[in-house]
């Protein structure tokens, strides 16, 4: 009776999504409305403009698509680590995928190099990071996780010091106000291969997760407890590793640095579904991309600048990170 | 007198050391079907040491032979262990708040492959688990809200699900209230009846003289003693084996 329960809070959630999918799509400086979007998609596609053509399919369906995937990303991946680093306030870029990902960006834009190199460096270097962190913690003595997580901050700000020095030494006219817009974190300059560039990696990173999903509640407990249940620990809590810092990488390098996403939507799961990652997984991921998408039409809709997106997500994170902080402790 | 009873656990020669310090030096025994085996012994003398080396934790760095099933431990792999022998810590506080039935089916996941959770099979199985093991009022509340003497028995009803004949218990009753030890106790050793076979480590001589079919002591890295409770356990033993004196038991007495 429960589960029923728990399945139809997701299934609500995919609803939403879809309601909200649709709004976003009208939603904009040059509106679209309802009749002309099902036109321009199905029905008679001579009547509509090539002008909203073009803004619907070049502009506005990429941009929105891209924020359900990142915000599903960074949501699964956050879920993903507070699992298996047995840690409730784990976020996306524990490990340092988001400052390896600067790094790589803040290089690329100071030998300016065109956007999708900038995209293809970032990526590459938050996986690198990463790669380095778990390389590193392999000589790591004692307890495992704990090598993990220390050899990630160490590398981290280790990649921030040299994004710090590669700021110092762009020129202050041109490349350090990009450097500094793309550290924001916007979906602003979305294009439609953005869209193909993110999807392959999160796919690949997505879909293991969601098989493994049952698999995290024992990487939970303890690893001795996890092992005697039958579940090869080190293998399985590899591979969530390397799944969720494949999707938060192929996010970042799309959007820059979004924070506080991977964070507070689990948590705000748990709430609602309860820890069982058999439904916190799927939920976690439909509900980061509803909220990082209603996020997304604020930025652009709210004022005639756009507000970067990684500034608003902070804006609405760290009041909840603070309730979740304060609130009396019961179910968590 | 278990002669006849099928062997589970069989232990020879087992040697460890943690660095360079020998914890345990050729400990050998035998634990059969349908009995409960009670390790006593001082802090430290590698009763978790020992445990861990049956639950295939220690593979590469033991000495001597363990087999379970008649398999050696060495060549079983964890998804096959975990069919034979159920691990049961001393009760503890996760991260992450479970229900009950969570965590009871949390313990069938061996009998899944290793990309499915488990299904309406496995939950049945973890159903007739919470009520055996009495806590099917509990099923719905969560794990880190409930008293310690409840969360042992969700765990005995999640080795239960596990469905593994063998329990190896750390320390089963510590923390517990003398309410809460006896009613763990007591559902413990039902499960001998089904064929189960207990292996606990206990600190209290009066429990294993109640509950268990055997008794071994470990001192110094050595059974210092194995055998029925009436047969072995006596003032002599408890005081070497904790570094008392008669006098000391005197006060207790």
């Amino acid at each position: 009776m429960k589960k029923t329960h728990y399945s139809s809070i997701v299934v609500g959630l995919g609803v939403l999504l879809c309601l909200a999918f649709v709004v976003s799509v009208t939603l904009g400086r040059f509106p679209i409305t309802l009749r002309q979007l099902l036109n321009a998609l199905f029905f008679a596609r001579s009547e509509v403009s090539d002008q909203l053509k073009a803004i619907l399919f070049n502009v506005r369906l990429p941009r929105i698509l891209l924020s359900c995937m990142v915000g599903c990303s960074l949501s699964a991946a956050g879920a993903s680590y507070q699992g298996v680093f047995q840690n409730p306030m784990a976020a996306p870029d524990i490990l340092g995928a988001s400052s390896g990902a600067a790094t790589g960006a803040a290089l690329a834009i100071l030998l300016e190099l065109p956007g999708q190199m900038v995209m293809l460096f970032a990526f590459v270097f938050s996986l690198g990071t990463i790669a380095l962190v778990m390389l590193v913690s392999r000589f790591a003595r004692g307890e495992k996780l704990l090598g993990i997580i220390l050899a990630g901050i160490m590398i981290s700000s280790l990649t921030g010091a040299v994004t710090s020095y590669i700021k110092l030494v762009a020129d202050p006219n041109n490349i350090l106000p990009e450097i500094t817009y793309w550290l924001m974190g916007s979906l602003a300059k979305t294009m439609p291969r953005d869209v193909i560039f993110a999807a392959v990696p999160m796919a690949i990173g997505l879909i293991p997760l969601v098989f493994l999903r049952w698999r995290i509640n024992l990487l939970t407990l303890s690893d001795n407890e996890a092992r005697t249940m039958g579940v090869n620990v080190g293998a399985v809590r590899f591979t969530v590793i390397v799944c969720a810092t494949l999707i938060t990488a192929a996010s970042v390098s799309v959007s820059g640095l979004i924070g506080w996403v991977g964070l507070v939507v689990p948590h705000l799961l748990r709430r609602l579904v309860g820890n069982n990652y058999r439904h916190l997984l799927p939920a976690s991921m439909i509900g980061g991309a509803l909220f990082l998408l209603i996020v997304d039409d604020i930025s652009r809709n709210l004022l005639i600048t756009e507000i970067p997106i990684g500034i608003l997500t902070s804006v609405v994170g760290a009041p909840f990170f603070l309730w979740l902080i304060t609130r009396k402790k019961e179910v968590a | 007198m278990n002669d006849a009873k099928f062997d589970r656990v069989s232990v020879s020669d087992l040697t460890f050391s943690y660095a360079k310090h020998l914890v345990l030096n050729g400990v050998s025994f035998t634990a059969y079907e349908g009995e409960v085996l009670a390790v006593l012994g001082p802090n430290g003398v590698g009763k978790s040491t020992l445990f861990h080396c049956l639950l295939g934790f220690h593979n590469r760095e033991f000495g001597g032979e363990i087999t379970i099933c008649g398999e050696s431990v060495r060549r079983t792999s964890p998804s096959v262990l975990a069919t034979r022998v159920a691990f049961i810590p001393q009760s503890h506080a996760p991260t992450f708040n479970y229900t009950v039935r969570d965590m009871v089916l949390m313990g069938t996941t061996a009998q899944v492959g290793g990309l499915s959770a488990p299904g309406a099979a496995q939950i049945e199985i973890a159903e007739r688990a919470i009520e055996r093991a009495g806590v099917a009022h509990l099923a719905e509340r969560g794990y880190t809200q409930i008293s310690g003497g409840e969360r042992q028995l969700t765990l005995v009803a999640r080795a239960m699900a596990q469905q593994a004949k063998i329990l190896v218990m750390d320390e089963p009753t510590a923390n517990l209230d003398f309410g809460n030890q006896l009613r763990v106790m007591t559902r413990i050793k039902e499960l001998t009846a089904d064929g189960y076979t207990v292996i606990l480590s206990t600190h209290s001589p009066d429990l294993a003289k109640h509950f268990a079919t055997r008794i071994l002591a470990i001192s110094n890295g050595k059974v210092a003693a194995l055998g029925a409770p009436a047969d072995v356990l006596d003032d002599e033993l408890i005081c070497s084996l904790y570094g008392l004196t008669p006098e000391d038991l005197l006060l207790v007495k």
